[in-house]
């Protein structure tokens, strides 16, 4: 099967791929004294405009777990790694044209490259999560529980989900130019579509079906499942089961177009 | 080494066996020169706002290289040296046919496309380097070598980022690292114009000592004296044909032949 040969050409090259994340993490945070800061500052800034929004202006305090802004952090740390994967993967072979047109490499590692160094800075910025779960727990307003160990399963998922994601925006983008705004305002749509900053539970019946459809409502329940008290809003099973067949769906079909549009996109670039 | 009797699948060494084998070539290109198409005009005009029209830039191409070959193209522009260099590089794909390569190939096409502004010479070498498949020891032990031969200016500005750098020595980093790659196979398209006329001597030595240590070379050039002096066999593209697969002056000679009938 294809996929199974891509991948062991991938894996018989992994040290370069690992070069080519290094490199990539290496640009991001020599390029400015706030690199790191500037990866935990939007999501926790988003965090902070939220609840300010919906908690005191608003007046709502039934929108997810308590403590909410616990639950709205782990949705947009989560969410700055799935909107920005999709954002660069998009671009992944267009901005190396030159490195893609000069190096024989397994194509499809120019998208998984992207997927690593953002879950890379993804698990660089769980330090803000493991903050703030301590302040939490020390005010005894967290519940950890045993599906807490479920949360390293989640981010496995993600990556899965980004890199069949991306494998098919990369080409696609390679030969359809106007696909990066696309992409661009659907990810919008898709952040208010996907239950980030509310509970999965509070979309009307047929319709919260539809947020399941994106893999990261599942895996933001996997990774909530452990940290909160699921008296008011029980663990979505159905969510969860959704996104781990979507994510592999995913993987399949982007591995599948990568390798269907792969001749033509080399031909543009 | 002379190939003697066909011995098939000895003890893993090249032998008889051809390093690179090009079977039925053939590849199709849109003749607009871009087929970029916009999901605006796939909308709203139910088509892609590009020609369909289609060119075959390398068609029934067939030959053989064994190791140590030294193999020259010749042929005018648009005859498709480039393109069959890129698809031996593995960074092309045919659309009819097969390329089958047996060993790592040094590519010197597109030198500094690994290089990023942002980073220090120094790290610039590490990186495509590595990303050309080399280890980090061997990075290390090869490092020094690779500074020399890109001569006095590169190493004095080894520590600034790489953007500082002029265009010529933007090029000879390049060649330096891709030359000490070591593979067994190096395919040249067009590169040894670069430099100024000291760097360009030292490319040809260079050139002519990974030749003795009987590395397959497959090169592209305009330039006559280039290809006298780098191959014995040549192969003349034209438009996209194989016109002629032999030694280097005969190909040369038909090669001027046609220019001088005018076809």
């Amino acid at each position: 099967m294809k996929l199974i040969t891509r991948t062991q050409a991938i894996l018989a090259r992994r040290s370069v791929l690992w070069t080519l994340v290094i490199r990539d993490l290496r640009v991001r945070y020599s390029r400015s004294v706030l690199g790191y800061l500037w990866t935990i500052l939007d999501p926790l800034l988003m965090s902070s405009v939220y609840f300010v929004v919906f908690v005191f202006i608003l007046k709502r305090n039934n929108l997810g777990h308590e403590p909410y802004f616990m639950f709205l952090v782990i949705g947009l740390l989560s969410w700055q790694w799935f909107s920005g994967c999709l954002t660069d993967t998009s671009r992944a072979l267009i901005q190396e044209s030159k490195l893609v047109r000069s190096t024989n490499l397994p194509r499809e590692m120019w998208v998984l490259r992207v997927v690593l160094s953002k879950g890379i800075e993804y698990l660089l910025s769980l330090p803000v999560l493991v903050f703030f779960s301590i302040v939490y727990l020390v005010k005894g307003q967290l519940h950890v529980n045993w599906w807490v160990l479920l949360f390293p399963l989640a981010i496995v998922l993600q990556a899965v989900a980004l890199t069949g994601i991306g494998l098919i925006l990369a080409p696609v983008t390679a030969l359809v130019t106007d696909t990066q705004r696309v992409v661009r305002i659907a990810t919008r749509v898709m952040f208010y579509a996907t239950p980030v900053v509310y509970a999965g539970h509070l979309v009307p019946a047929p319709y919260d079906k539809v947020t399941w459809l994106n893999p990261l409502a599942g895996i933001l329940e996997i990774m909530r499942a452990g940290l909160f008290r699921h008296d008011r809003f029980p663990i979505l099973w159905g969510a969860i089961g959704t996104s781990v067949v979507v994510s592999f769906a995913l993987l399949v079909a982007g591995f599948a177009v990568f390798s269907r549009l792969e001749r033509a996109v080399l031909k543009e670039i | 080494m002379a190939a003697h009797d066909a011995q098939p699948l000895s003890s893993g060494s090249a032998g008889s066996e051809p390093v690179i084998s090009v079977r039925d070539l053939g590849i199709e290109f849109y003749r607009s020169r871009r087929r970029r198409m916009q999901l605006r005009e796939m909308l709203f005009h139910g088509r892609s706002g590009a020609t369909k029209q289609t060119f075959w830039a390398l068609r029934n191409i067939s030959f053989d290289i064994h190791a140590g070959d030294a193999v020259g193209l010749v042929g005018g522009n648009g005859g498709g040296k480039s393109t069959l260099l890129k698809m031996i590089a593995g960074v092309l794909l045919p659309d009819e046919g097969s390329v089958e390569v047996r060993g790592g190939v040094a590519p010197l096409i597109e030198l500094t496309g690994g290089f990023l502004g942002e980073l220090s010479a120094r790290d610039n070498i590490h990186l495509t380097a590595g990303l050309h498949g080399l280890g980090k020891a061997e990075i290390e032990e090869r490092f020094d070598d690779i500074v020399d031969f890109a001569g006095p200016e590169v190493r004095a500005g080894l520590d600034t980022p790489y953007r500082h750098f002029s265009s010529g020595m933007k090029v000879r980093l390049g060649f330096a690292v891709v030359t000490t790659l070591d593979e067994p196979i190096i395919l040249v398209d067009e590169v040894l114009a670069v430099g100024d006329r000291a760097f360009r001597e030292k490319c040809y030595q260079r050139m002519e000592s990974l030749l003795g240590d009987g590395k397959t070379l497959f090169l592209v050039s305009h330039s006559e004296r280039d290809l006298r002096r780098f191959s014995t066999r040549g192969i003349y593209l034209k438009r996209g044909q194989l016109a002629m697969d032999g030694p280097m002056e005969d190909v040369l000679d038909r090669y001027n032949h046609d220019l001088d009938a005018g076809a």
